[in-house]
């Protein structure tokens, strides 16, 4: 059984990482959607998209 | 690999393909085991077993088939944009309003996939993020996490898996909540393997551990015919506490399936049972389901595709005993920013 201490360090640990991933994990996503795809996105198209505009494009 | 007490260089020589002769000389008196072992597995291979699919996917067909799942009410709107094809990435913006059962909500959710990597995360209007990813290491081997997180405390879960398919057999490990401090949370086990061309069988086995101190064990028995054909499926899990549920699905044509499914539950508290049955019209721009349970309920899902890029979906349901009715109807537009050539598609005369 580890000691108080381990699992206090522990949760603090859970804590951070939950906090992390809580506001990185779309940010993440997004920024690596936007660096690997072909052709390259333009970022402001990656958030917002306005699909009466796109309609024309069918 | 070879010990010094043996002529290395002799034994490599005189044997083109030392594959064929078992790691005799490294453990003589192992060579019984490990040569069974290599006749069980050879025979095993001669068998050619299919793999049966995992036990996740056990009611895949029926799921598919019946509209439980995508059974929906008030309005919805779904647009979703593709940004890139190879690799995957996609963005989504969804509403939801008018629900009986739901508040109405806003849902922005980005996916992003390449051959053996699947990430996909979303968050809604209130800030509630669920992240998924799936990590493939060979094509039968994959790793899957699965959580959501969410600013009100005891609402957020992880859950970690792990699945490997073998050639006639599939594995499945997971966890859901594990608390490293303790072990407490939630553990799944789970086997399935060919034992015929058309059967397989499997456990599953559940280990919970709320506190350091509490646990219990759960096992439930699977069991899968698959015709020769592939043309109807037949399923069974059944706990020991009592409860079974059977399933089984028939593609009657190239373009209707159907699929009924019985849940029966025994225990000393509660005795019930809920049979359901359904069908699925694939038609060549429409998908039309229809389901009828013994609730009571009667309904319906259509999607009519007007463009590759517009999808109109209406659904409807009716409860006779509770004299209840839900109407839902949603749009599902995708806009893309790449053209008809770099999406893959032949040019458009």
């Amino acid at each position: 059984m580890p000691s108080e201490e381990t699992k206090e360090r522990i949760t603090k640990l859970v804590e951070v990482g939950r906090t992390v991933i809580h506001y990185g994990w779309i940010p993440l996503i997004i920024y690596i959607g936007y660096t690997r795809s072909t052709p390259q996105p333009t970022l402001i198209k990656c958030v917002v998209s306005v699909p009466l505009f796109d309609l024309g494009n069918f | 690999m070879a010990s010094p007490a043996f002529p290395p260089a002799k034994d490599a020589s005189t044997d083109p393909s030392p594959s064929s002769v078992p790691q005799a000389p490294k453990s003589s008196y192992m060579s019984p085991l490990t040569s069974a072992f290599s006749r069980f597995s050879q025979w095993r291979k001669s068998l050619d077993l299919p793999n049966p699919g995992t036990v996740e996917n056990l009611q895949k067909e029926v799921k598919s088939t019946h509209l439980t799942n995508f059974m929906f009410d008030g309005a919805r709107a779904d647009l979703t944009k593709s940004l890139s094809m190879n690799p995957a990435f996609q963005v989504t913006h969804s509403f939801i309003l008018g629900s009986q059962v739901s508040t109405p909500s806003y849902n922005f959710g980005a996916v992003f996939a390449n051959n053996n990597m699947f990430l996909q995360g979303s968050v809604d209007h209130e800030g509630n993020v669920s992240a998924r990813m799936n990590q493939g290491w060979a094509e039968n081997s994959i790793t899957k996490i699965q959580t959501q997180l969410s600013s009100q405390a005891g609402h957020s879960m992880i859950q970690l898996e792990h699945d490997y398919q073998g050639q006639d057999y599939s594995l499945n490990a997971k966890a859901v909540n594990p608390w490293p401090a303790d072990l407490t949370g939630i553990y799944i086990g789970n086997y399935f393997q060919s034992v015929t061309k058309n059967l397989a069988l499997g456990v599953e086995t559940l280990y919970q551990r709320p506190t350091p101190d509490m646990s219990e064990f759960t096992t439930s028995y699977l069991a899968k015919i698959t015709s020769d054909d592939k043309n109807w499926i037949a399923t069974a899990q059944v706990q020991p506490s009592g409860i079974l549920q059977a399933t089984y699905w028939q593609k009657l044509h190239e373009k209707v399936e159907v699929a009924a499914d019985l849940q029966l539950m025994a225990s000393p508290q509660r005795r019930d049972a809920i049979a359901t049955l359904g069908a699925k019209y694939d038609l060549r721009m429409a998908t039309f389901r229809a389901q009828l349970d013994s609730t009571g309920k009667i309904s319906a899902l259509l999607e009519q595709r007007f463009a590759p890029t517009f999808a109109f979906l209406v659904a409807g349901e009716i409860d006779h005993f509770k004299n209840a009715a839900k109407v839902g109807v949603g749009v599902m537009i995708e806009s893309s920013t790449l053209t008809p050539e770099e999406m893959g598609m032949p040019p458009q005369p």
